[in-house]
């Protein structure tokens, strides 16, 4: 038990000890993306008003829709989907992109789909400054139930990450992995209801979305918190915080089972 | 030999062949049905046994793929030993390849941060360092240009300063006098002769005997996966000269 306990430490030790590597990383990963544009940051948030702008037009005057506040249900659902395809989407290729460096220098690999994540969620942060914009420009409310975000945006970020690790173990050792999910992701944002209302599917889709989608869960306790002004479904928490830590514990037992390969498959 | 700062016990290090190709459902598939059939096993090293003191230096030589890069990598810890054990005491400084970990969009400047941290430099050490740094590597008007910009010359300057910026306790260079220009070879062989006689440990790679046995002490010698021969390193040079030229 003791021996255990020194472990953790250690390990924990180690991670202190790398977080000003880890800031570093996240940080370059933002400055890269933006250095050369004229707009810099701002396009951090631009980026996904304009394309809210686009699907909004798209989903409301091409298709009849009948969902009260689009611009917000749409908004709040697609950020959360977002928060997870882009984190797993970039943690995915983490450890076969930063080969050469593990190959030359002593760094624990976690530090890079770590690093990656944390720019996803920096990323997010920025998404919410341009949700707020939405919020003031359909004038909807803020209500006190938006206290219950937080514990959304704790599910949604432990899926994640629990999600990209594994995925990033996969790739390391076999490339297709990548480009199965990138198929996967496109049929993932179709069974999410992000710009349609779940009742317009059949009722047996209704069941399994509801009950095994897990953004599902979690762009629909955003909408609750923002758009419909009410604490999130207890049932559809527990199966959120189910699905975020059954993804950490796969994602946590790959990396435990691989890390010694990874340097021999980069 | 004073106090014992590296010690190997017949290590071995094992590399699958196969794994090195890029693994695919295919491959994967392949090797499925032929039953492990696709693991090829090489050995890069093989029962080396290698016991080096704290402030010596060691050359380390042999013909490519004799697996000294491996040998210096296994001792930084980047290859685990298949077989066998790995002791280090102290702050190892690798320096397998100048730069490696500079990113070429960020600037000069910001690299430094970078790579420091990346040698396990803390932000308060790179800060003291970071006028040296810029010196030793005479870069002070490219500080702010982005490192894609550079020549290979100047980065491996930069990589070298960084690295011997602090007195780590060991430092490991493989290869590392190769790129750049005899003014800053002869710089960079003075430095680390200065590091030596404040107590670092050298392990050294080379192809140039001369450098060999101008910096280092001891030298070893290996040879498709084992040490052939180790020792002083007249006697080591001498043996391999006449080996190689006997050829």
């Amino acid at each position: 038990m003791k021996k255990r306990i020194d472990a953790l430490m250690g390990m924990l030790r180690n991670f202190i000890a790398y977080l000003p590597l880890l800031n570093n990383l996240v940080s370059r990963e933002l400055k890269r993306k933006y250095r050369q544009s004229v707009l810099g940051y701002l396009w951090c948030v631009l980026n996904p008003l304009g394309v809210m702008l686009i699907m909004y037009l798209v989903f409301s005057t091409m298709f009849h829709n009948s969902i009260e506040n689009f611009p917000v249900y749409l908004f709040a659902g697609r950020m959360m989907f977002s928060l997870v395809t882009d984190g797993t989407n970039g943690m995915i290729r983490s450890f076969v992109s930063n080969g050469a460096l593990m190959r030359k220098a002593r760094i624990p690999y976690y530090i890079f789909p770590m690093s990656v994540f944390f720019s996803t969620v920096v990323n997010f942060f920025f998404q919410l400054i341009a949700f707020a914009i939405v919020l003031i420009a359909t004038r909807t409310p803020l209500t006190v139930h938006i206290l219950a975000f937080p514990v959304v945006f704790l599910q949604t970020a432990i899926f994640t990450f629990g999600l990209g690790l594994f995925l990033a173990m996969a790739d390391t050792f076999i490339r297709d992995t990548a480009y199965i999910y990138s198929v996967f992701l496109t049929a993932w944002m179709y069974i999410t209801p992000l710009f349609y209302p779940l009742s317009a599917l059949p009722d047996f889709m209704q069941y399994l979305i509801s009950h095994f989608n897990p953004t599902y869960f979690y762009a629909t306790q955003a909408r609750d918190v923002f758009l419909y002004h009410q604490w999130p479904e207890v049932a559809l928490m527990l199966r959120g915080f189910a699905a975020a830590f059954i993804a950490l514990a796969v994602g946590l037992y790959a990396y435990q089972r691989g890390k010694d390969k990874i340097i021999l498959y980069i | 030999m004073g106090n014992e700062i590296i010690r190997l016990d017949n290590v071995s290090v094992r590399f699958n062949l196969a794994a090195q190709k890029n693994g695919s459902i295919k491959d994967y598939l392949k090797k499925l049905a032929h039953h492990g059939a696709a693991f090829q096993e090489f050995f890069a090293l093989q029962d080396i046994d290698l016991k080096i003191g704290a402030g010596e230096s060691w050359g380390f030589v042999g013909r490519n793929g004799s697996g000294k890069s491996t040998l210096l990598k296994v001792i930084c810890g980047i290859y685990r030993p298949y077989t066998g054990t790995v002791t280090v005491r102290g702050k190892i400084a690798p320096l397998l390849e100048l730069g490696a970990g500079f990113d070429p969009e960020l600037t000069g400047r910001e690299n430094i941060v970078m790579n420091g941290l990346i040698l396990g430099m803390t932000k308060a050490e790179i800060q003291s360092r970071f006028d040296w740094i810029v010196q030793f590597s005479e870069l002070e008007k490219f500080l702010d240009v982005p490192i894609k910009n550079y020549s290979s010359g100047m980065k491996s300057r930069l990589g070298f300063s960084i690295a011997t910026s602090f007195q780590p306790d060991i430092l490991i260079a493989d290869e590392v006098l190769s790129t750049g220009d005899r003014n800053f070879q002869k710089k960079c062989e003075q430095r680390m002769k200065e590091l030596l006689s404040d107590g670092t440990t050298l392990l050294f790679v080379s192809h140039s005997p001369g450098a060999i046995s101008e910096m280092c002490g001891n030298a070893v010698w290996l040879d498709k996966g084992h040490i052939r021969l180790s020792g002083a390193t007249e006697d080591v040079m001498d043996a391999y000269n006449a080996a190689s030229n006997g050829k």
